[in-house]
Parts: structure tokens; C-alpha cells; sequence
């Protein structure tokens, strides 16, 4: 029974610390109190060195008596009894939950320091630290999920603390605007993972996983499911998985994202964040044993993505984006693994491929250094108008560059054939309203009209 | 098709117009940023586009044409009032010396000009965009209250005024009628008036008189500036066609100069801009933007009739229907909306040419081409998505300006605050403003439109200058005083002599090693040390200039491996090649599918290094030094120095240079230190150069060796040394007149900035007689270098004021190893100074790491002073150009510096952005500038007035920084402490107030000086230190 309560313990430290860092950080704030640099730095610190040794202590306690799952229950918070509705709060520490949370707090730690010193002295020192730990919060969540319900929670602080460091040097228009646009296509996987939720729910009655994939242990478990729901269930997962983890069509909002400080652009969306899709896929793989269809749609958008990421990340002119891209490209991989029941290989390579590209990203600003060392140590140029002869380029050849330096058309398509009709339709509405105000107010009923969206003239430049 | 049509047109009568595209853009083009790739970071002045203007008028051209600031705000320069950093005799002195005779001037025998400046400064005036004015007068106690500063005599005059006012109002007709109905406002019974009625009385009165006055004046009318199409659309609809064509065009740009990041080159890259541009676009694709639908059709008619980007370009000019007048206007405000790679293309095609992708000549005009058709596609797409025009582009036009609302600027509004302001500051009554004329209004409104912000932040500027320069020529003039008594501590001969580069880090070094040995002396000179070379280390890859920017050297020095260790270099170059292969096969390929697959599956073993780097930076840079060493070339190595066939050159026997090249080296270094008596020289004689090495850095270059081009000058140092210990260069030295004594010996050596670390060369050769002699000076140099990271630690926030010595060294040297410091050093930040002129006069003077110092001696120069016209030729536009490169990324640093450091992402190789998107950013970034104080620098030359001025005359470069204003010029004679400064073309006497507060504080040591403290320091003067005999 002892042993029972420790982990049950060791598990609740896990959970508790990120979430006791949010509170200390952003309780002095919303109080008005300016928590000095060190102070911030050492409570990150702490709270992800308590995080990382419980659960690395987790993983010894489940190695040592060879349990393999372990849940961890914290009660129903919202009960509708009418709807058979309950929020149901369940962590569960498995073979997948216990390597990805491990690695969160490995990869956030380190990242916590690298930004420690990297932001001295910078204005949104706090709001930076604020959002970390809310991100950090999302993906321990996240990782630890036992019920949909749980995931979905820890999958929106990611979504919230993401879009919001995207757009952390807010008095810039483009890292606004690029924030945005991150949110909305979160936005969309959201839904996409709400309605799959709902279905789910509908199907089994509760948002459990173990009614997805029976009850035994990750990876061994086996979905009471019919094909057929698991194709539905599964094509929204994957839809939501495709939005997080930015894979086709969705591609567009990974290079945006690297709008923010270096050390948020590397944890966030080269390492952990685009990693959660997959996660997730993860999560519910043994639906794909029920469905074969399935288990093609996702190697193929796994395929489409891999190849994308991999045209694209060879026109990149720029670190960032270059590395976006290639993430992408791993992403994908990953996802063909997955759709090919090579759990454990997918997990190894999510891992691997996180902390190295956390090392890409952090040494971006060393690209040119690596570059002149490298030619130093080569002894020739490794590139340039010597090394590379002009050659005439076939009309293919422009159009896979075309195809390449456009993103695979993605954003362009995404805009043209979702954002316009939607903002069309919306307009629409909205000459009809005014029309219909204009005709009861007999004349101009909007005074935003007469506004000019610019300051008071031209000319005011006091 | 319209295009096609004008094409045809413009292509039937080509020439003429075709050149004249062409000579716009090239003009245009002298206003980009000249900055080149990054790998060679030259310091500039930023404004070097309007550097035959003088100062002043040139940052407001600079506002004009790059919207950026010239000054700080007001508030800032209002903070340092109130700090203290700007006192009131600097305010009082440089309205003075601004206005001069007119100074004095009564205006409307309301006071004089002088005075009313002067209550404008002192006191914060509130002045904000219109709408914050309507909130500042409806909504605030602007009305009630008097401000704060109004003094209580002010108060009471003004209030008094207002009760005559009501006492007479019954009598009172006309114009002044109205404001009577001011007095029903407040109640009909003024006995009844509290006190506080009373002051929001007055105050009501004072503003409507304002307010009446100004507008019976009338203002003159402005002019409108030229509007380039963005603009007005941007302002009419909220919608930045900049946005889609930036996108597009950034992109485009970063691919087209790429310098080797990408693996796939941009196709027909070579062919040039626009038709790179063509080829890639005209084909039909599907999926392009939206925005680009009608792209690929206007390209593919352009192809098909030939055109050429200047073509296009007059084809866009047209359809924009941009006026034959506004053309020159139109294409620089084009070009500078993408000014960061307008520039960077520039640079490569006509200037650098070095890097391994050139590309071809017209590339500037061929982005320009390109960007125009762009934005017309951008602007016909706004046209019928937003304003329901799908017209030609002249009618899109036309539709947004009516659309733009006209708003009325409440410019008199602005006017009558201002003056209202200046009456509450100065006492006018509203009785006297009643009584002025129409034409005495004009006179006040044109008085106080006059002293604008802008002239404002000027006058508050020089006085901010004023301060620290005074301060400055002060302490140099009684230091100077002070060191006549002192006699020199070595008696007859120095222990060591050692020359560093002028760089303003050496300061503090120099000054603690003279404390540490008193018995050294210390010189400054440019830290290539006379020797411009291209210089291949035995790692590197390639030869690398080693010199000024300015100077395309003749000579290659090569770094060869002793005999007996070939073989080992050999070997170990061979590891180095193939591990450099293996390394880069992994960073490109961990970038694709299969590569990336491997990559990623052990990827997890990238964990040690990330988490070692990241949290243990010392330790890990220990363990790779450790095994780097044994990549390294051998410890022992040797210049190849000397040349033995004809004519320098890169092949062997053509390296190096002859006896002869290299005694006019050494005569040039030791004639400029000034040392050329042979009872001066010691027996070790130390020449060292500096750099500076820092991790995940890519302004690293901005942190070296200005005088060696952005490198490191170790090896100048090295070959300097080799060059004077040479026997048979001595022989041919001392037939010009400077006898080396035979016991003299040179060391090269290397001081590493960012870690102050410092390595000697050659010291195999260093004969055992001298031993001894060097072991004292290392143990001098190693307690000098721990010092200076001390002083250099008080400006860091993140190390503790109680550091020990020790301690210090250890921080800095964490710096430079630490992946995630955006701040390894401060690099130039606070350099206000440059001293030229024996090091005795400056010697013990604390200059706070702000000054450059240049040895020259004017006794040792010929008539034409001409060492010194050498000297001062390289370092006044050399310091001038960190120096005002300084004060134009501090007082803004946005547009004229390159940003925050954070979002900085390198691009082609070349440069940085600010995340992952935007113009290619130049200049010095946030963290760089972020303790500096933009303060034009002061020359001061141990010279006469009469040889600066000859010397000025001869060299109009100078000439055009110090009379230009672009920098302060002042000389000194050091045995009369008599100060001169350039003022108007001519040497004044700087006046030193006599003695009284004023005295230079004097202390034992630097220590005493900073000790505590991070901020700004003021001089002291530092006593020798006693030195037991």
C-alpha cells in the first residue's frame, strides 16, 4: 500500500511543481510586485529540478516494481448529471507519458537557463518567464493526460503560452500578425480535437482513454471500438494533430513562429510543441490497429509533410527557417512511423530529434562561425561561384524552386480557398446589417466609417 | 494588356530615359545602408550619406529621410536634468553661445529671447498628437491648476492680473468683450470666489487670451512632402501592400545573394535580379497568392518584348503615374522601404568584392524593377478587394485619396497651449498678452514656433555634451598641470615598454599595468602596428586581411609549423579536413529526409553537449580545449616572414616581405609612438594586439580589431616583433636615424578582450638574458589583466560589486563561454574621448574606458607634421566612425541600429533579420549600445593651432568631421596646460575656472575610483605609484 501512496505522491509532485511555478510567478505580477531577475530565475530552477527529479524517481519506482501504468486520480471537477457530463482530472505515468515528460522538463530546464541569461536585463523578462511556465504547465499536462478531457486542457495552455511568445515582441507588426496566425490554425485543431472528444464521448460514454484503446498499458492496449468510429475519431485526431504539429496543410504557421527570442523559437516550436501532434497520435495508436484507412490517411499525410519539409527546408536562405522546415521534415517521419506501428522507433526518434534541434536552435546565431570553421578546417570554399557552375535551369526545375520557396502554395491555398470565403461571408453580413441600420436611422448609421484608420492627419509626427 | 503596350513604347525610345533610371537609382543608392557582410563588421558613421552637411542639419536630414531620431526625447534629456547630468550653467551657456547676439533680444517687452528659451527648457512642456491635446485641455487640470513649476510670485501675478481684469471687465468692449462670458462660467459674484476659483479662473483667462492671440496671427502655410503610394493606401484603408510585396521580395532577396546556406541555389542567380526574377515567375503556376494572380501574365510580356529592368522600370513609373518631378523622390522612398537589402545588394555589386557568390552589376535596379511591379500587383489586388476599384492604378489611387478624410491639425491649438504654458513659466499676465498687436502676436507665435521640439532636444543635446566635454578639457588641463611635477618612476630606463592598440579597452589596461609597474611605459598605436598584411594562420583555410579597411595590403604572411613537427600538422590537418567533412555532412544533412531520420534517432545524445553548454559553460569549454588542442596545429609555430623572390604575392617565396619593406615598417611604428633615442628604448620592448572571441555571436567582428579590419591582431603584433628583432632591419633602421640598442628585445603579444587572456608569441626566441626581465612584466601583465576584468566587471549587472580580483577574471572569462550571453563585452559602449600626444601628461588620468589613446610626440615630428598628419589621417575618421556609428544606434536604435539582439536570425550568410521575416538589419544592436552615452566624440591633440589647422586644410576628410561638428577638436599644451578648441574654424582658449570645487579629485588607485559604483564616473587623478628603489 506504501509503495501505492509514494507514487501517487511522486506523481502529484510532477503535476503540482509547474503549476506551483505559474502561481508564483504570476500571482506578484497580477499583485503589482516586480519579482527581481535572480528570484524568477531561481524559481524556474527549482520548480523544474523538483519536476524532473520526481519523475525521473517515477521511472525508477515503476522500473523497480514493474508496474507500467500508474494513474494518478484527482476526481471529477465539473459534474453534469443531466448530460453525463463529468471534467474528469486523471494523470497516467505509462512508457509514453514518463520518457515525454522527462524530456519536457529536460529540454525546458535547460532552455529556462539559456534564457535566464539570454533575456538579462530585457523588458518582458517576467512575461517571458510567466508564459514559460504556463507552457511548461500545458505540456506536462499534456503529457501526463489520462482523459481527453485532461489532454485538451494541457493542449490549450501549449496553444495559449505558444501564440503568445510568438507574438512576445509585441510592438512589432509582424510577429503580431504572426502570432495570430498561429492561434487561428490552433484554433482549428482545436476544434478538430473538441468535436473528436465530443464523438468520443458520445461512442463510450466517457473521455477516458482506456475506451479508445482498452486497458491495458501504452502500447499494448486494444480499442473497443468499431472501424468505422475509429475512422471518424481518428480522422479528427489527426486533423488536430496536423494543426499542432504545423504538418500539410497547416505547414504555413512553423516558419511564422519563429518570430520570437531564440531560446522560445528553439523549445517551443523546433522541439516540444511541435512535437505534441505526434504525441497524440501516439496516445491513441491502438485505434489505428481497428482501422486500416486510418492507419494509410496517416502515413500519407505523414509522406506529404516529410516531403514538404524537406523540398522547402533546401531554399531556406536563413537559420530559423530552414530549421522550421527541417523539423517538419522529421515530423513527418515520425508520423509514417507511427502510421506503421513503429511505436517505440517513433518515440525514440521524438525525443532524439527534440534535444538535438533544441542544440540547433540555441547555436542558430553560431551558423556563420560553423560555416568559417568548417571552410577553415576543409581548406577550400565549400560553396561559391568556383564550386558551383552556373547551369541553365529546365522549366522543372523552376517550378519545383517556385513550389519550394512558396511553402508549397499551403498558406497562399489555405487563404484563398478557407480564410477569403469565410471573411467574404462575414463581409457579407455585414453590408446587409448596415443597410438595414442605414434604412431605420435614415442615413449613415456607422461612425467608424468616417474614422481614417491612421493617427490624426498625415502629417502628425509630434 | 496595358503593360505590354508600354513596354513596346518604352522600348522603341529606350536610351534616354534608360539612363536616366539608372543615374536616379545610383544616387539613390548613396543614402543605403553601407554596411557589408557581417563577417567583416567596419565600423562607420551611420549618416555618412550626409556627411558634407554639418552635424546638425544632417541628423535632420536623417529624420527627414529615415524617420529616425537625431537626439534622445525630451524626456529622456528632461531625466537627465533632473539628475543632474545637465546643470543649468550648461543650459544658460549654450543658449547663449546658440543665439549670440540675439540673445538678448526683448520680445513684445515680454522678456527677452534668451529667457523665454530658457523657461521652455527647464520646464517639461506638454505637446502630443492632436488628440491628445483635446484629452490634455478638456480633461485634465491643465485649466484648474497652474502647473506644478509655476513659481508662487508667477502664481500671484497671474491671479492678481485676473482680478484687475474682472475690476475693469464692466468698462472693458470689443474683442475682449467675449471673454466675459468667462466670468458668468464661474458665477456672477467674483466676491464670492474661493481661492482655488480664483486660479482656474485665471487660468481660463490666460488660455482664451492665448488662444484669441494666436489666431488673430496668422501661421504660414506647409508644404506637402511627396507621398509614395503605400503610404496614402496605408492611411486610407489601414492596408500595407508593403506587407505581401516585403514578404515576397525578402525572400527573394535572401536567396538571390545567398552565400552558400541553402542547399539549392536560386536558378539563373547569375543572369542577374529581374531576369532571375522572370524566369522563375513567368511561368503559370498554381497556388500563388492570390495578390500575384496577374504576375506571371505581365512578366511573361515583359520577357516576350526584351525588356529590360530599367524598362520596367519606367513602364511602373508610368502606370503608378508617378510625375517626371516626383520620379527621384519616388524611387529613393522605394528603395529605403527595403533599405537593409536594397543596401547589402549595393554593397556586392559595386563594393565588395570578396565573397564567394558575386553577383552581377544592375542588381540594385533590377530589385528595384521587380519591386515595382510587385507593388502594382499588390495595389490592384487592394484596389478591388477593398475599395471596389478595378481599374487602372491611377484610379485606385485617385479612389483612396477621396477617400482619405482631410482633418484639420489643431495647429493653432498646439500654438496656444505652448504659449500658454510659457506665460505660466514666465509670469505674463493676461492683462500684458491683451495689449499685444496683432504683429506682437505674430512675433510670439513665430518666437516660441521657432524654439521647436527639435531645437529643443539640440540645445539640450550640446548642453548634455557641453557637460562631460568641459569636465573632460578640465581635468586634462589640471592633470596635466599636476604631472609637470612629476618626474617619470624609471629613473634612466623602463623596465618594459609596451605598445597596444589605440582601442578605448586598452585604457584601462594600460592605466593599471602603469599602477601595477610604474616602472613600465605604455604606448598607443593603430593595432596593425604598420604591418598590412594578408595573414593564413596554419588552421585557416585561407588568407584574411589584416589592416585597416581602407588599405588594400601588398604582402602575405603565412604561419608555417616547425620542421620537426610537420608531420604531426600534417596528420592532424588531414583529422581536421575530414572531421570538418563529417560535420558538415551532418548539419546539411540533418536537415533532410534520410539524413535527418539517422540524425534524429540518436539525436538524444545531443542532450550532453546542449545541457553542458547551456548550464556548465566553463567546465565544457575546458574539456574542449582539452581535445581541441589536439586538433590544433602544433604549439610551436613560425611566421613565414621574409621573402626571397620579386614582388609580393600569395605564392611561395613571394610571401613576406624584403629587409627593406620591413625596416620602413619598424621606422613607421617607432617615429609614430614617438620613440626613436636610443637611451629611450628598455631592454623588452612588448607589441600587442587585440581581438575578441565570443560564443553564438555573429556581430563577433564588430567586437575585434577596427584598425585590423574586424579581425584579431595577434599576428601583427607577431610580425612586428620578428620584424625589429632582426639584426639586419636594425642595420637598415639606424641608417634613418633610430638606433635600437643591441640589448633590446621585442615581444609580439595577443590580449583577448571579451576574457582579457593574453598570450605572447615566439617566446622560444626570447634570449635567456632577458628572462628575467620577462617573467617580471608577465607577472605585471597577469595582475594588470585580472584589474582590468575587475573595472570592466562594475558595468555588468550580473556580477556582484564585491568581486575579488580573481573572481572578475573568472566572470569575464564565463562570458566569452557562455552560449546565451547576448552582452560577452560592452565592447566601444560609453567612448567619448580620443587623446593624441605623449602618454605623460595622461598618464594617472582615470578616463573610465571612454577614451582612444595615441602616442605621438610633437618634439620628434618635422615642420609639415607630417607623423602627425599620418596619425591623425587613420584615426580621426577611424574613431569618429565608432563613434558616431555609437551615437546613432544609441539614440535610436531601431532604425539606425539593428534592434534587440533576441529575435536576431543570420540570413545568407551575410547579415541578420529580426525573426523570421524582415529587412536585413544594420548597425549596432539594443544590448551593444545599451550603457553608452551618445556623445560626439572629443579630439584632443597635443599639437598647435596653428599645425591642426595646416593639417585640417590639407585633408579634407578631417576637415569635414571636425568643422562639420561631426566631432569636438580641441589641442593642448601640455607644459602650459593651455587648452585650444575649434570653434567656427578657429582655436578659442578653453577658460578653466580657477581652482575652488572644481579641483580634480585625486586618489592612489583606479580601484578608489569605480570601486562600488556602475555608473558614469567623473575624472580623477591618480598618483603614482611609490615604487621601492
Amino acid at each position: 500500500m506504501t509503495l501505492e501512496s509514494v507514487s501517487q505522491m511522486l506523481g502529484l509532485v510532477v503535476v503540482a511543481s509547474p503549476a506551483v511555478l505559474l502561481v508564483a510567478l504570476g500571482v506578484p505580477l497580477l499583485a503589482g510586485l516586480k519579482l527581481s531577475e535572480g528570484v524568477q530565475a531561481q524559481l524556474t530552477k527549482a520548480a523544474v529540478v523538483v519536476g524532473l527529479l520526481t519523475s525521473v524517481a517515477m521511472l525508477c519506482l515503476m522500473l523497480a516494481c514493474g508496474s507500467r501504468h500508474v494513474p494518478i486520480e484527482l476526481g471529477n471537477w465539473v459534474f453534469i448529471e443531466q448530460e453525463h457530463f463529468h471534467f474528469h482530472l486523471k494523470f497516467v505515468f505509462d512508457r509514453l507519458s514518463v520518457p515525454f515528460v522527462i524530456l519536457s522538463f529536460v529540454l525546458c530546464g535547460t532552455v529556462g537557463a539559456f534564457a535566464a541569461v539570454y533575456l538579462h536585463r530585457e523588458r518582458g523578462y517576467s512575461r517571458f518567464f510567466l508564459l514559460y511556465a504556463l507552457f511548461l504547465l500545458g505540456m506536462v499536462v499534456s503529457a501526463l493526460a489520462g482523459t481527453i478531457e485532461t489532454l485538451f486542457f494541457g493542449w490549450e495552455l501549449v496553444g495559449l503560452s505558444s501564440a503568445l511568445l510568438v507574438a512576445y515582441f509585441h510592438e512589432r507588426p509582424g510577429p503580431v500578425r504572426n502570432g495570430h496566425r498561429v492561434w487561428t490554425t490552433y484554433r482549428l485543431a482545436d476544434a478538430a480535437f473538441l468535436v473528436a472528444a465530443l464523438t468520443m464521448h458520445h461512442l463510450t460514454g466517457a473521455g477516458d482513454f482506456d475506451g479508445l484503446m482498452g486497458s491495458g498499458p501504452w502500447p499494448g492496449g486494444v480499442a473497443a471500438i468499431d472501424p468505422w468510429s475509429a475512422l471518424a475519431v481518428g480522422s479528427l485526431l489527426l486533423l488536430a494533430a496536423a494543426g499542432k504539429s504545423g504538418m500539410v496543410p497547416f505547414s504555413g504557421w512553423l516558419p511564422r513562429a519563429m518570430e520570437g527570442p531564440t531560446p522560445s523559437s528553439a523549445v517551443f516550436y523546433g522541439a516540444l510543441s511541435v512535437h505534441l501532434g505526434t504525441y497524440l497520435l501516439l496516445r491513441v495508436s491502438p485505434l489505428l490497429d481497428v482501422s486500416f484507412s486510418l492507419r494509410i490517411l496517416v502515413i500519407i499525410l505523414g509522406l506529404v509533410s516529410a516531403i514538404l519539409g524537406t523540398l522547402a527546408s533546401r531554399v531556406q536562405s536563413d537559420v530559423k527557417n530552414a530549421l522550421a522546415f527541417a523539423s517538419l521534415t522529421q515530423v513527418g517521419i515520425i508520423t509514417i512511423e507511427i502510421g506503421l506501428g513503429l511505436r517505440y522507433i517513433a518515440l525514440i526518434h521524438m525525443i532524439g530529434h527534440a534535444c538535438l534541434r533544441t542544440l540547433q536552435l540555441l547555436r542558430a546565431p553560431s551558423v556563420l562561425k560553423d560555416h568559417q570553421m568548417l571552410e577553415d578546417a576543409v581548406g577550400q570554399h565549400l560553396t561559391g561561384d568556383d564550386v558551383n557552375q552556373p547551369r541553365t535551369a529546365t522549366g522543372f526545375r523552376l517550378a519545383l524552386y517556385r513550389f519550394a520557396l512558396h511553402r508549397g502554395y499551403l498558406d497562399a491555398t489555405l487563404d484563398d480557398w478557407i480564410v477569403r470565403p469565410f471573411t467574404l461571408a462575414f463581409r457579407w453580413c455585414d453590408a446587409m446589417e448596415r443597410r438595414w441600420t442605414n434604412l431605420l436611422s435614415g442615413g449613415p448609421s456607422r461612425e467608424s466609417d468616417r474614422l481614417s484608420p491612421y493617427g490624426d492627419s498625415l502629417e502628425d509626427v509630434a | 494588356m496595358p503593360a505590354a503596350e508600354l513596354a513596346d513604347d518604352a522600348v522603341a525610345n529606350s536610351s534616354p530615359p534608360a539612363r536616366s533610371v539608372r543615374q536616379v537609382i545610383e544616387r539613390a543608392a548613396h543614402l543605403l545602408p553601407t554596411q557589408g557582410p557581417i563577417e567583416v563588421f567596419v565600423h562607420h558613421n551611420t549618416l555618412h550619406a550626409f556627411e558634407e552637411q554639418p552635424f546638425h542639419e544632417a541628423v535632420k536630414s536623417g529624420l527627414a529621410r529615415f524617420g529616425a531620431e537625431p537626439y534622445f526625447n525630451e524626456m529622456e534629456y528632461r531625466r537627465l536634468y533632473l539628475a543632474g547630468r545637465i546643470t543649468d550653467i550648461d543650459l544658460e551657456a549654450v543658449i547663449q553661445d546658440d543665439l549670440g547676439e540675439r540673445a538678448n533680444e526683448p520680445i513684445d517687452g515680454l522678456g527677452t529671447r534668451c529667457e523665454i528659451r530658457y523657461a521652455m527648457l527647464r520646464h517639461p512642456l506638454h505637446i502630443g498628437p492632436d488628440a491628445e491635446l483635446r484629452w490634455v485641455v478638456a480633461e485634465t487640470d491643465a485649466l484648474q491648476r497652474f502647473r506644478e513649476q509655476t513659481t508662487n510670485i508667477n502664481r500671484s501675478r497671474i491671479v492678481s492680473a485676473a482680478r484687475k481684469w474682472v475690476a475693469d471687465s464692466d468698462s472693458v468692449t470689443g474683442a475682449a468683450a467675449e471673454l466675459r462670458g468667462l466670468v458668468e462660467k464661474f458665477g456672477h459674484d467674483s466676491g464670492k470666489w474661493t481661492d482655488a476659483a480664483w486660479e482656474s479662473f485665471s487660468l481660463h483667462l490666460l488660455w482664451r487670451t492665448c488662444l484669441n492671440g494666436v489666431k488673430s496671427a496668422t501661421s504660414a502655410g506647409d508644404t506637402k512632402a511627396y507621398v509614395r503610394p503605400r503610404d496614402l493606401l496605408l492611411h486610407a484603408t489601414g492596408d500595407d501592400i508593403d506587407r505581401n510585396v516585403h514578404e515576397l521580395l525578402i525572400r527573394f532577396c535572401a536567396a538571390y545573394v545567398d552565400q552558400g546556406y541553402s542547399d539549392w541555389l536560386l536558378p539563373n542567380r547569375d543572369r542577374g535580379f529581374f531576369e532571375s526574377f522572370v524566369a522563375l515567375y513567368s511561368a503559370r503556376s498554381v497556388g500563388l497568392d492570390r495578390w500575384l494572380r496577374r504576375l506571371p501574365e505581365e512578366l511573361r510580356s515583359l520577357r516576350d518584348s526584351n525588356a529590360t529592368a530599367e524598362q520596367a522600370i519606367e513602364v511602373s513609373l508610368d502606370e503608378l503615374g508617378i510625375a517626371e518631378p516626383d520620379r527621384e523622390e519616388f524611387i529613393a522612398q522605394s528603395l529605403l522601404a527595403l533599405g537593409g537589402w536594397a543596401g547589402i545588394i549595393w554593397q556586392l555589386e559595386s563594393g565588395v568584392d570578396w565573397v564567394v557568390h558575386s553577383i552581377p552589376r544592375g542588381s540594385l535596379t533590377g530589385m528595384l524593377a521587380v519591386q515595382l511591379i510587385l507593388e502594382k500587383q499588390a495595389i490592384q489586388d487592394l484596389g478591388s478587394e477593398v475599395l471596389a476599384e478595378r481599374g487602372s492604378i491611377a484610379a485606385i489611387i485617385g479612389a483612396a485619396r477621396a477617400r482619405l478624410s482631410d482633418p484639420v491639425p489643431l495647429s493653432r491649438e498646439r500654438e496656444a497651449f505652448l504659449l500658454f504654458q510659457v506665460a505660466q513659466m514666465l509670469g505674463w499676465t493676461p492683462l500684458e498678452m491683451q495689449q499685444l498687436t496683432a504683429a506682437q502676436w505674430q512675433q510670439l507665435s513665430e518666437e516660441v514656433a521657432e524654439f521647436s521640439s527639435m531645437e529643443r532636444r539640440r540645445i539640450y543635446h550640446e548642453a548634455y555634451e557641453r557637460q562631460y566635454r568641459h569636465a573632460a578639457l578640465h581635468a586634462f588641463a589640471r592633470h596635466a598641470a599636476r604631472r609637470q611635477t612629476v618626474d617619470p618612476p624609471w629613473g634612466t630606463r623602463p623596465d618594459f615598454q609596451i605598445a597596444t592598440c589605440i582601442d578605448d579597452r586598452e585604457e584601462s589596461f594600460r592605466r593599471h599595468l602603469e599602477e601595477v609597474q610604474p616602472r613600465c611605459q605604455t604606448f598607443g598605436a593603430a593595432g596593425f602596428f604598420a604591418v598590412a598584411i594578408y595573414y593564413r594562420g596554419a588552421a585557416d583555410g585561407f588568407y584574411k586581411p589584416l589592416c585597416p579597411g581602407v588599405i588594400t595590403p601588398d604582402h602575405y604572411v603565412q604561419e608555417d609549423v616547425g620542421y620537426t613537427f610537420e608531420g604531426v600538422h600534417r596528420g592532424r590537418a588531414e583529422l581536421r579536413r575530414r572531421l570538418g567533412l563529417a560535420s558538415h555532412l551532418f548539419q546539411t544533412r540533418s536537415r533532410t529526409f534520410l539524413g535527418g531520420m539517422a540524425a534524429g534517432i540518436v539525436g538524444s545524445l545531443a542532450t550532453a553537449p546542449l545541457v553542458a553548454r547551456v548550464l556548465f559553460p566553463h567546465l565544457t569549454a575546458r574539456i574542449r580545449r582539452r581535445f581541441g588542442s589536439l586538433l590544433q596545429p602544433p604549439p610551436v609555430t613560425k611566421l613565414q616572414l621574409e621573402r626571397y623572390a620579386d614582388g609580393p604575392g600569395p605564392s611561395d617565396g613571394h610571401i613576406g616581405y624584403s629587409t627593406d619593406e620591413m625596416a620602413d615598417v619598424v621606422v613607421r611604428l617607432l617615429q609614430d609612438v614617438g620613440l626613436t633615442r636610443t637611451s629611450d628604448f628598455a631592454r623588452l620592448f612588448m607589441v600587442c594586439g587585440h581581438g575578441s572571441s565570443s560564443l553564438n555571436n555573429p556581430h563577433e567582428s564588430a567586437y575585434c580589431c577596427g584598425a585590423c579590419a574586424g579581425k584579431r591582431g595577434g599576428p601583427n603584433a607577431r610580425a612586428f616583433a620578428e620584424m625589429a628583432n632582426d639584426w639586419r632591419v636594425r642595420t637598415k633602421v639606424a641608417e634613418r636615424g633610430i638606433e635600437i640598442p643591441a640589448d633590446t628585445r621585442f615581444v609580439g603579444a595577443y590580449h583577448n578582450t571579451c576574457d582579457d587572456s593574453i598570450v605572447f608569441y615566439d617566446l622560444d626566441r626570447l634570449p635567456s638574458s632577458h628572462r628575467e626581465e620577462f617573467e617580471l612584466a608577465r607577472a605585471a601583465i597577469e595582475e594588470a589583466r585580472r584589474r582590468n576584468a575587475h573595472e570592466r566587471c562594475r558595468r555588468f549587472v550580473s556580477a556582484p560589486l564585491d568581486l575579488s580580483t580573481s573572481d572578475a577574471l573568472r566572470h569575464v572569462e564565463a562570458r566569452a563561454q557562455d552560449i546565451s550571453q547576448a552582452r560577452p563585452e560592452y565592447n566601444h559602449a560609453t567612448n567619448a574621448l580620443c587623446v593624441v600626444g605623449r602618454r605623460d601628461w595622461s598618464r594617472g588620468l582615470f578616463l573610465d574606458r571612454r577614451a582612444f589613446l595615441t602616442s605621438y610626440d610633437p618634439a620628434q615630428d618635422d615642420d609639415q607634421h607630417s607623423i602627425l598628419d599620418r596619425i591623425l589621417a587613420a584615426a580621426i575618421p577611424v574613431c569618429a566612425g565608432i563613434n558616431l556609428e555609437y551615437y546613432f544606434s544609441c539614440v535610436d536604435y531601431k532604425r539606425y541600429g539593428s534592434g534587440s539582439k533576441l529575435p536576431h536570425n543570420i540570413v545568407s550568410l551575410l547579415g541578420v533579420m529580426e525573426g523570421t521575416s524582415s529587412d536585413l538589419r544594420t548597425g549596432l544592436y539594443e544590448q551593444m549600445v545599451e550603457i553608452h552615452e551618445p556623445l560626439r566624440i572629443l579630439f584632443l591633440i597635443e599639437t598647435t593651432p596653428a599645425a591642426m589647422l595646416s593639417i585640417l586644410d590639407r585633408n579634407e576628410g578631417i576637415a569635414r568631421l571636425c568643422r562639420g561638428g561631426w566631432s569636438h577638436l580641441a589641442v593642448i599644451d601640455p607644459e602650459t596646460s593651455q587648452i585650444q578648441v575649434l570653434r567656427d574654424g578657429r582655436f578659442e582658449p578653453f577658460e578653466t575656472p580657477a581652482g575652488g570645487k572644481d579641483e580634480l579629485p585625486q586618489t592612489a588607485s583606479s580601484l578608489e575610483c569605480y570601486a562600488g559604483r556602475r555608473d558614469h564616473l567623473p575624472f580623477f587623478s591618480i598618483a603614482e605609484t611609490e615604487v621601492s628603489p
